[in-house]
């Protein structure tokens, strides 16, 4: 995946992790360290929604039976045209959840003046 | 005898002229005569650009930088339709011209049309709405649902400062064309848009590189007819290209980008490097810079694009530090921002989006700032205007 500029972001995430040990019957559990978003999208990005994704396996299987009999007509473009279309849809819909995800985030766009979300610019 | 700047109607001729002053007797007119004032009118007509991208509606990272620079944020109406592809802030608010579509999709699917075809589109209440938003009357747009495929109810949107619409036919009628103040054509090779699509639509479940390419190919007759032909009408043009720096087949990870600016556009300055109306070639990586592979290459000259006269500047590679950024900024000129760094400064708050790190981004963020200088331009224009006729 391409580094981003800002390559300070790293050590930030890591830190976030807790790293508290849980007892859990005599033997102890640390829990793994996430990496949040911000950058490798291909190793923890939120799955599609499951309603858009059946709505884009079924768009394909349709487009691909429709041009298996007529290639190069309007319908076969229409059908692949609509799986463009929600493919975008689930993208779109992915980075939304992407968005979302961060609750001081959520919080903080709800109520920014509160003393957690206040920003310093000088 | 009263003398004082009126409009005439709007009903008879398309075209007040703002700024004219004309004398008045106190007799009875043939025509109605609209007495406004001035200052009021002439603040309110909106800005209007236009942004051509395939890539979806409001929420592209192009969408993003410019409301970034433009300032003060955009979120989609609140209270209102959560799948709306309108964005509204307090500079600018960016509609969707798939809200224009006349066909829903199943419509579409029934006529054998694509969403490029014209006939899926309304072009008259395109034109209608967004010249009602550019005089300053809200307009209620219908919302093209993209989850259900379904028109929805219409939503109110007032006019904005700014008013952008992006989507795939901002250029192709004429009417809408003459009503932008400033036009943007974003063009993705064919390479680039492959593996763009790869990279997005691969952990969808259902897809496979075939069906990807299949999609591509068979939207790509009504894309070459009615989408393509709108860059040459464009003031800028983003090009993004593979790079020219790795010689066999990469993945599309480094990318050359071109932006094609048209001269004499009004209000519109092109970015130059170090000397405007030349041709240069620049490698900044060397002694006092270090780049690692593959590095950044720029170039800069001047040609014609579709028998218009335009300058390009092109930048080959990827940033891979702030330095590399800041050093590339400080030769550029003519970048139209309002202090030094700025554009560094806009990269690196967004260093999280796709093409932070190379042209794309750059040149997305170069023309997010003379869309800003254009808007300042054109209300220094008003401000002066309204001056004029208050002495008048």
């Amino acid at each position: 995946m391409a580094s981003t500029v800002a390559s300070l972001s790293t050590p930030a995430t890591f830190a976030a992790a807790d790293v508290l040990p849980r007892k859990v019957v005599g033997r102890v559990w640390f829990p793994v360290a996430r990496r949040s978003g911000g950058f490798a999208v291909s190793s923890s990005g939120p799955t599609t929604p499951p309603e858009i994704s059946d709505k884009v396996s079924e768009s394909i299987k349709k487009a691909e039976e429709t041009c298996a009999d007529e290639k190069g007509t309007g319908e076969c473009a229409a059908a692949w045209d609509e799986v463009e279309e929600l493919s975008a849809a689930a993208s779109h819909a992915r980075d939304k959840l992407k968005e979302n995800n961060d609750p001081l985030e959520n919080y903080c766009k709800e109520n920014p003046e509160t003393d957690e979300c206040r920003t310093y610019d000088n | 005898m009263a003398a004082f700047a009126a409009h005439t109607s709007a009903a008879t001729s398309h075209y007040s002229p703002a700024g004219t002053a004309i004398l008045l007797r106190s007799r009875r007119r043939a025509y109605p005569i609209r007495v406004s004032c001035l200052a009021a009118s002439a603040v309110d007509k909106t800005v209007v650009i236009g942004l051509a991208a395939d890539s979806g509606c409001g929420k592209s990272t192009f969408m993003r930088r410019l409301t970034s620079v433009l300032g003060g944020g955009a979120e989609p109406p609140r209270g209102g339709n959560p799948d709306s592809n309108t964005l509204v802030g307090d500079a600018a608010t960016v509609i969707c011209l798939d809200d224009y579509h006349s066909l829903d999709r199943a419509g579409r699917k029934a006529r054998g049309v694509t969403a490029l075809d014209p006939r899926a589109n309304d072009f008259d209440l395109m034109y209608e709405q967004v010249s009602a938003i550019k005089e300053g009357r809200a307009v209620d747009k219908p919302v093209y649902n993209h989850v259900t495929g379904l028109l929805d109810p219409p939503e109110r949107i007032a006019p904005p400062k700014i008013l952008v619409i992006e989507g795939l036919h901002p250029m192709y009628d004429e009417r809408v064309r003459d009503l932008l103040d400033f036009s943007i054509y974003l063009d993705i090779s064919d390479e680039v848009k492959f593996a763009w699509k790869i990279q997005r639509d691969m952990a969808e479940r259902g897809h496979s590189l075939e069906s990807i390419k299949a999609s591509i190919e068979a939207r790509k007759p009504d894309f070459d007819a009615y989408i393509d032909p709108q860059k040459q009408y464009a003031d800028a043009v983003i090009e993004v290209l593979p790079t020219q720096l790795i010689p066999d087949d990469d993945d599309g990870e480094v990318l050359r980008v071109r932006l094609i600016m048209k001269e004499g556009v009004k209000r519109f300055s092109p970015v130059y490097l170090f000397d405007e109306g030349s041709t240069i070639s620049w490698i900044p990586c060397g002694r006092k810079l270090s780049c690692s592979y593959p590095g950044i290459k720029f170039s800069y000259g001047f040609g014609t694009y579709f028998c218009h006269e335009v300058s390009v500047l092109e930048m080959d590679g990827q940033f891979d530090k702030l330095d590399e950024l800041i050093y590339v900024e400080s030769h550029l000129s003519n970048l139209s921002t309002k202090f030094y760094g700025e554009v560094t400064q806009q990269m690196l708050t967004h260093a999280d989006f796709p093409g932070s790190n190379n042209g794309s981004g750059l040149f997305q963020t170069i023309v997010g700032l003379k869309i800003r200088d254009l808007y300042e331009q054109v209300v220094a224009e008003r401000a002066v205007m309204t001056s004029d006729a208050v002495r008048l």
